[in-house]
């Protein structure tokens, strides 16, 4: 019994396994192949099958000479634009959400959880909703297909994020950590980066982790809100897309976008294995 | 180290509310440079709020506090200096051990000779010496506890060390070595440690002055003697003492006399200007004998129960509805079912509305 059991295991692992890394495999292979290996007959393996090409990924960079798309451009601007929106998110959702945990708000009817769900129903709401609103917004005031003007949206898209999870974060360490601190002789802003900010590094972490992901595969609103000027990495592997369908750079384009996520799933998960994060999320 | 005066304090929590309910009636109290006093009650009697006002972490909602006769009822908490532990543990998962204890130290910009000094010495005293240099989020629950407790007690030039049933969590041996030296802390340093509790055996075996409160009223401050023989309200003496104080509805018989039921009891009590209501007699088990001569104060009763406790014998008693506990020696062999109890008059306190006489 227990043999089939962790028979079943394995077998489930290894299925989930190939199920996950299957698409990664293929695309990998796709993006060395050309016009001929993707469309002639079925084929898998480099050299064996078709002769590798270096085509796929050579489009991906613009060239006076041969044309090709560039995506690097796209690539930084959606760096620059989710780091530093996550950034921002992350210290101004922090200092917020320790208030919403610490101090007792009282306008009206509103209260410390209404604030934070008002922060959270930003989130609720369709994107498209928003679209025009924003449109409108940036127009006016000048930041329409601008890296700043895209910026000032995903913090708005990013900064319930990091309030939400750093609210339960908060609510989860102990008062009597920030009253210790005070009593040790803290100011209540020493008390927040000398004692309270250290032991919410995980929460941090969780949170700067959700903002990346979701500012990174936005496509929406950078498609909305850019046009010429300014593009953003996912709207510019879409626009890849052509009447024929170039399966070998965009395989290669989707790589590299997939790139950073993975880098900071790794970086994240050698923390959790090192058990620094039991308990930053439930 | 410091005189602390609690001037007219009171508090509440909903102080906008049209009838406030006050967690602290007002009170004033002074707290002796140097000495160990316990505040002992039932939980939610304001105990910690009234610990969290002196260190500045409440405001209260009225009255004042001084520490050396200077105010700092409008003082923040970290420029009160004033140390304070807490139930369960609170450290600084991220530091080490050693930076645990350093961090009031730090904070207050003491130099680094001292502060090495005190640590080192803290933690001899609290066992921890041999992990100082441990992340101090690896220790167990209770070595934990000690790194808090050494906090608090690592400035030494504190006005009073506050400290919230500590040592809950810690197990009892190690709590008996702790409290004793905390003791002697206290005499080394003439520290002023005020340690709060809902166990009278610690709060009796700790403190100089004992606090007893109940329902954010203060009902008796005392020696641990005072309150266990002249407990001044029916709840110190249902309160303190394993079992509580027996107490009985009586009647009043003569200026020193009552009726329990048809029995005189003779009391050292003058009770002539008290009017027949609400009337109790209060009297300890372990004042309770089991009569051999003598010829008054005797109370017969039936024998309910005889528990052997080792040291004692707990009887439990029924005169009519009354029960009445007596713990006697427990060499004393008792035969029938019936039995004469003697209330010593020195011991028998009256209690009118519930409060002594």
């Amino acid at each position: 019994m227990e043999k089939l059991y962790k028979f079943l295991k394995y077998m489930f692992i290894i299925l989930w396994t190939v199920f996950i890394v299957a698409p990664f495999l293929w695309a990998i292979s796709t993006s060395f192949k050309d016009f001929q290996s993707v469309n002639s007959k079925v084929t898998y393996i480099p050299w064996l099958d078709f002769e590798p090409t270096l085509e796929g990924w050579r489009v991906l960079i613009k060239s006076p000479a041969r044309g090709g798309v560039d995506i690097v451009e796209p690539y930084f601007n959606s760096l620059f634009v989710t780091c530093t929106a996550s950034l921002i998110s992350i210290v101004l959702g922090t200092l917020a959400a320790y208030a919403l945990s610490r101090f007792t708000f009282k306008a009206g009817f509103v209260r410390n959880n209404d604030i934070t769900f008002f922060f959270i129903s930003q989130r609720i709401m369709p994107p498209i909703v928003l679209s025009i609103p924003f449109f409108i917004f940036l127009s006016t005031i000048g930041l329409l297909d601008s890296l700043i003007g895209l910026v000032v949206v995903y913090i708005v898209l990013l900064m319930p994020i990091a309030v939400w999870i750093m609210v339960d974060f908060f609510n989860r360490v102990p008062k009597e950590l920030d009253e210790t601190a005070l009593i040790d002789g803290c100011n209540p802003y020493q008390a927040f980066y000398k004692v309270v900010l250290p032991n919410s590094i995980p929460g941090l972490i969780v949170a700067g982790m959700f903002c990346i992901i979701f500012g990174w595969i936005d496509f929406f609103f950078a498609f909305i809100l850019t046009f010429t000027e300014v593009q953003l990495l996912p709207v510019k592997v879409v626009a890849l897309n052509s009447s024929i369908t170039p399966w070998w750079s965009l395989s290669a384009s989707a790589l590299i976008s997939v790139a950073p996520l993975i880098i900071v799933a790794f970086v994240v998960e050698r923390y959790l294995s090192k058990g620094n994060l039991s308990g930053a999320l439930k | 180290m410091a005189k602390i005066d609690l001037s007219n304090i009171s508090h509440t929590y909903n102080p906008k509310d049209l009838e406030p309910t006050y967690a602290l009636n007002p009170f004033s109290m002074t707290w002796e440079n140097g000495k160990r006093y316990a505040i002992l009650g039932p939980s939610g009697c304001g105990k910690t709020t009234m610990l969290n006002i002196v260190s500045g972490l409440i405001k209260p909602t009225q009255g004042r506090i001084l520490f050396d006769n200077e105010d700092v009822t409008s003082q923040k908490t970290e420029n009160r200096n004033i140390s304070q532990v807490f139930q369960f543990p609170v450290i600084y998962n991220t530091m080490s051990v050693y930076d645990n204890l350093a961090f009031p130290l730090k904070c207050r910009d003491f130099e680094k000779n001292k502060i090495e000094e005190r640590v080192q010495s803290v933690s001899e005293t609290l066992n921890l010496s041999s992990f100082l240099k441990m992340p101090a989020r690896k220790l167990t629950a209770d070595q934990k506890q000690l790194i808090s407790l050494g906090r608090g007690l690592v400035r030494e030039d504190v006005a009073a060390v506050l400290m919230d049933e500590p040592l809950t969590v810690i197990d009892p041996d190690l709590k008996f070595r702790l409290r004793r030296n905390l003791k002697e802390i206290n005499e080394e340093y003439k520290t002023t440690l005020v340690y709060v509790t809902h166990d009278q055996n610690e709060a009796m075996t700790f403190a100089d002055n004992i606090i007893v409160m109940d329902q954010g009223e203060i009902v008796q401050v005392g020696l641990p003697k005072d309150l266990f023989e002249r407990p001044k309200t029916t709840f110190v003496g249902y309160f303190i003492g394993s079992p509580a104080m027996n107490l009985f509805e009586i009647q009043l018989h003569t200026d020193n006399s009552v009726k329990i039921n048809d029995t005189t009891i003779k009391t050292n009590t003058n009770l002539s200007k008290l009017k027949n209501n609400n009337i109790k007699l209060g009297i300890r088990s372990e004042f309770v004998k089991v009569a051999k001569d003598e010829s008054e104060n005797l109370v017969e009763v039936n024998i309910q129960k005889i528990e052997d406790f080792g040291n004692f014998k707990l009887l439990t008693t029924k005169m009519g509805q009354l029960t009445i506990k007596s713990k006697i020696n427990r060499e004393i062999e008792i035969a029938n079912d019936k039995v004469k109890l003697h209330f010593p008059p020195e011991k028998c306190c009256v209690y009118q509305n519930n409060k002594l006489i």
